[in-house]
């Protein structure tokens, strides 16, 4: 991966304000992938949508990583159904435009 | 702009304690957080609604000031000194934006400008942004440029052929700047297809219906039908029963990001039965049903 696509997670935890131990353990529970180069550990940039979420969902509801982990599973559900939902009124207008 | 009560929005007693402010707003703050409501507007806006109580009822200066005036504000000083301050346009929306929207304006007046919910001190990556694209069958038909304007800037996109309705395309780079050298945000695009009046579309196939005589039925013939792409020929077989169906291959929509791949086109006929027949057509009638 292209290093501008990285950024290292030391400095990810000082731009977002965040502690290090709270990302360290979503790494840990496999919510977060990070890549080691020359021993640092970066995050993905195209990931920081779904880490901001997690971050927020951390501050705003005093969720633990075990209940963001619910959350993001349960959220992703959602999103599959909504697709799902989408293609169907969309069937549903070929009969009742 | 009017006044807000932000003891009802808590659903709280004026007499209120801390922690039953605090409790009340994150029990609510559960049940309406944009992250657990994705693309549900009512929702993101009670969350906004709710933040900003809580600015208020859990600063005791601000609380305090917002007791003290209560339904008076309008004629309180801090109100007079900040309304004197200001100098931006006036609106009275409440809030603007997706997830980092501001404060009411009824705040804004009281308390003076503030960065509002999501306001993080730092951040790296741009904010993301989502909108709105209305379409009608015929502009989902054909690759073609348009022009968004999305938080006062003009986005020039490229709407690619067949996208469904409800469909949401990502446009790179193109949401809130990016903060510390961070990179862009990122623009959402829902499509919102309005349904056509002549064309039904499932998937990539169309299907349309069409009036045919009932002498072209029975003795066949042919007709110039109208598709998304232009007039077709279309030879009909005598003795076509009404309701038949033909299949006009790849005249149906394109393939979302397969050029050259379309769809099919169904064709139904609907057979008109002739009226007002004169003496002499009824008679032609009557003796072919004896034959």
């Amino acid at each position: 991966m292209e290093k501008d696509q990285l950024i290292a997670t030391d400095k990810f935890c000082i731009y977002y304000n965040v502690s290090e131990p709270f990302i360290e353990s979503l790494i840990s529970m496999g919510m977060i992938e990070t890549v080691i180069v020359s021993e640092i550990s970066y995050l993905k940039i195209p990931h920081l949508t779904q880490i901001e979420r997690m971050i927020r969902l951390h501050d705003e509801l005093d969720l633990t990583p075990e209940g963001i982990e619910v959350v993001h599973i349960l959220l992703e559900k959602i999103g599959v159904l909504n697709e799902e939902l989408m293609a169907l009124k969309n069937r549903i207008r070929f009969y009742e435009p | 702009m009017s006044f807000v009560d932000y003891y009802q929005i808590l659903g709280l007693q004026k007499t209120a304690t801390d922690k039953e402010i605090k409790n009340a707003y994150r029990k609510l703050a559960r049940k309406y957080h944009p992250d657990l409501n994705p693309d549900d507007k009512e929702a993101q806006k009670k969350f906004q609604e709710l933040n900003e109580a809580n600015e208020v009822l859990s600063d005791p200066e601000k609380r305090k000031k917002y007791d003290q005036y209560g339904k008076d504000w309008q004629h309180g000083e801090e109100y007079e000194r900040a309304r004197q301050s200001r100098s931006r346009a006036q609106e009275s929306s409440w809030y603007s934006g997706n997830e980092g929207g501001g404060f009411s304006d009824f705040f804004e007046s009281m308390f003076g400008s503030s960065g509002g919910y999501g306001g993080r001190q730092a951040r790296f990556r741009g904010q993301d942004y989502k909108s709105e694209l209305q379409l009608n069958l015929e502009d989902a038909y054909t690759s073609h440029k348009q022009t968004l304007t999305v938080n006062g800037k003009n986005i020039r996109i490229t709407v690619p052929a067949g996208v469904e309705n409800g469909q949401t395309i990502k446009v790179a780079g193109h949401g809130g700047p990016g903060a510390n050298g961070g990179p862009n945000g990122d623009l959402y695009i829902t499509f919102v297809i309005s349904a056509s009046d002549r064309y039904r579309r499932s998937g990539n196939d169309i299907h349309v219906k069409e009036d045919i005589s009932l002498y072209t039925a029975v003795l066949g013939g042919e007709l110039v039908i109208e598709t998304l792409s232009g007039k077709v020929k279309l030879p009909v077989k005598p003795e076509t029963q009404n309701g038949a169906v033909v299949r006009l291959k790849g005249k149906g929509f394109p393939v979302y990001k397969r050029d050259g791949e379309f769809g099919d086109l169904y064709i139904t006929f609907n057979i008109l039965i002739p009226t007002n027949l004169t003496d002499k057509q009824k008679e032609l009638f009557t003796e072919l049903s004896k034959s």
